[in-house]
């Protein structure tokens, strides 16, 4: 049977991965906010870490299949990621908010820089300032709506462990 | 750490490791194969997530755009109001260049200084002064007719009240000069405040509404000939011993802004010609109409004395459409 805890997480989950494909272009920031990647850090702390990695590994083709030249890219990232996030469940969801936001961004940070050098576009100066100036920043803008996003979905998810 | 903690361990490293290889390949897949999975996945999985971006991305251009559209539609707007200004600025200015031409010397050109501030209602701050050689009481005059008359004069520019004001009066006279009266602002409220009022028209004469009223010539300040307006209607109840008509000003004192100040010599030369054609197509007009309203008037009653009697039609019994019995 289904607890109710689980269509709560799925239908944030949900909602969350709508707002990639709809918030995200409307924003249309350079360093935007990755909905995929808070998605899969909140749905990996639930979940064995091989679930975790096939989550990954479907929201990554999905975020590719946008855009067919790094095909696979998106995936190994989020694979990766979703597998360790899941491994170190313990320190996500801990009380403390600034480690879940820590959290949070090295979860971007690592997602971005596999991408970036699985898909071999950038490379040199570009490369570079991708990953140290516009990763962190989309990292910051990204943990800041990731720890929005807990705190008010918290309460409900410890109600429900209750 | 227990055997099956370690087995779910290694199955979740080894689901893993299978993704992870999945990615990898999908990454090293040759173009066509590549193109062909992304078409799979979007063509299954991500087709609405795909309509979504794609909705969500016009959304943006549009939010985007809307305030560079905004901003060129204000542009042409704007472009569109002082184009309307320019063309009919230059259409007065066409029409003063033929009063000029027609009325050939003994005027002085002036550019009306508009100040439209309370007060400017009934006077105009004209270009032209003492130097220029405007005197005081000399005729204000546009193409279109009379504006006013100077009221007093520097050197270098002049006052003219202009119609509305309520010191300024003028003599006139109907085209055909059947009619006589004093021209004077009307003492209306609201938009009547800009029409004016003919005065002391004898109960004999017969003014039709859109008959042409022009100066008299009396009084020395304006020639005769000088179109003042048209006759709208007559105000019942003024005065027991004379009729009064309102009339609907030739010129607008709001547009103006180029005048003719016309000099004593010329007025005594007279100007009747410049403003006859105007004058002229304007009681064409009053006659045609009247002319129009007997001819109904006429086949209505023709209808009647057909139905009386089949064999006398109505030309043979009335007089010719526009000859007076």
């Amino acid at each position: 049977m289904i607890s109710a805890r689980s269509v709560t997480i799925v239908a944030m989950f949900a909602v969350l991965v709508t707002l990639q494909f709809t918030l995200r272009p409307i924003l249309g920031w350079r360093a935007g906010i990755d909905f995929l990647v808070i998605a899969l850090l909140i749905l990996a702390v639930r979940v064995r870490p091989g679930t975790a990695a096939i989550a990954g590994f479907a929201m990554g083709l999905i975020s590719d299949a946008m855009s067919p030249e790094a095909l696979g890219a998106g995936a190994l990232a989020l694979t990766i990621v979703g597998f360790a996030a899941s491994r170190l469940k313990s320190a996500f969801f801990a009380e403390n908010i600034g480690v879940n936001a820590i959290f949070i961004i090295v979860g971007k940070c690592a997602a971005d820089a596999i991408f970036l050098l699985a898909e071999q576009r950038l490379g040199g100066g570009a490369l570079l300032s991708q990953l140290l100036l516009w990763t962190p920043l989309a990292a910051l803008v990204t943990a800041a709506v990731g720890v929005m996003v807990l705190v008010l979905v918290r309460p409900t998810l410890e109600r429900r462990r209750q | 750490m227990p055997r099956g903690a370690r087995t779910d361990t290694r199955a979740d490293t080894a689901v893993a490791a299978v993704c992870v290889t999945l990615a990898l390949v999908l990454l090293i897949l040759p173009d066509a194969p590549r193109d062909r999975v992304a078409g799979i996945v979007r063509g299954n999985l991500v087709g609405p997530l795909a309509a979504l971006q794609q909705r969500a991305s016009l959304a943006r251009r549009s939010f985007v755009s809307n305030d560079s559209v905004v901003r060129a539609a204000d542009s042409l707007v704007l472009q569109a109001q002082r184009a309307e200004a320019l063309v009919a600025e230059n259409s007065q200015l066409r029409r003063q260049l033929s009063l000029g031409r027609a009325l050939r010397w003994g005027f002085i050109p002036a550019e009306a200084l508009v100040g439209r501030g309370l007060g400017d209602e009934h006077t105009l701050v004209l270009s032209a002064g003492a130097r220029a050689g405007v005197e005081r009481l000399s005729a204000v005059v546009t193409a279109d007719g009379i504006v006013g008359m100077i009221s007093a004069v520097d050197a270098g520019t002049s006052v003219a009240i202009t119609w509305p004001h309520p010191d300024f009066r003028v003599s006139a006279t109907s085209a055909d000069g059947s009619a006589f009266g004093i021209v004077s602002a009307h003492p209306g409220v609201g938009a009547e405040r800009y029409l004016l009022e003919l005065r002391g028209v004898p109960f004999r004469a017969r003014l039709l509404p859109g008959t042409p009223i022009v100066s008299s010539g009396l009084g020395g300040v304006f020639p005769r000939g000088v179109l003042i307006g048209t006759v709208l209607e007559e105000l019942e109840g003024v005065s027991t011993w004379a009729r009064t008509f309102v009339l609907r000003p030739a010129v607008r004192p709001a547009d103006v802004t180029q005048v003719m100040v016309l000099l004593a010599e010329r007025n005594a030369e007279g100007v009747e010609s410049v403003w006859a054609p105007a004058v002229q197509a304007m009681l064409q007009r009053v006659i045609a109409g009247g002319d129009s309203l007997a001819r109904v008037d006429s086949v209505a009653k023709g209808d009647t004395v057909r139905g009386r009697d089949s064999s006398v039609t109505p030309d043979s019994t009335r007089p010719p459409a526009g000859r007076r019995p």
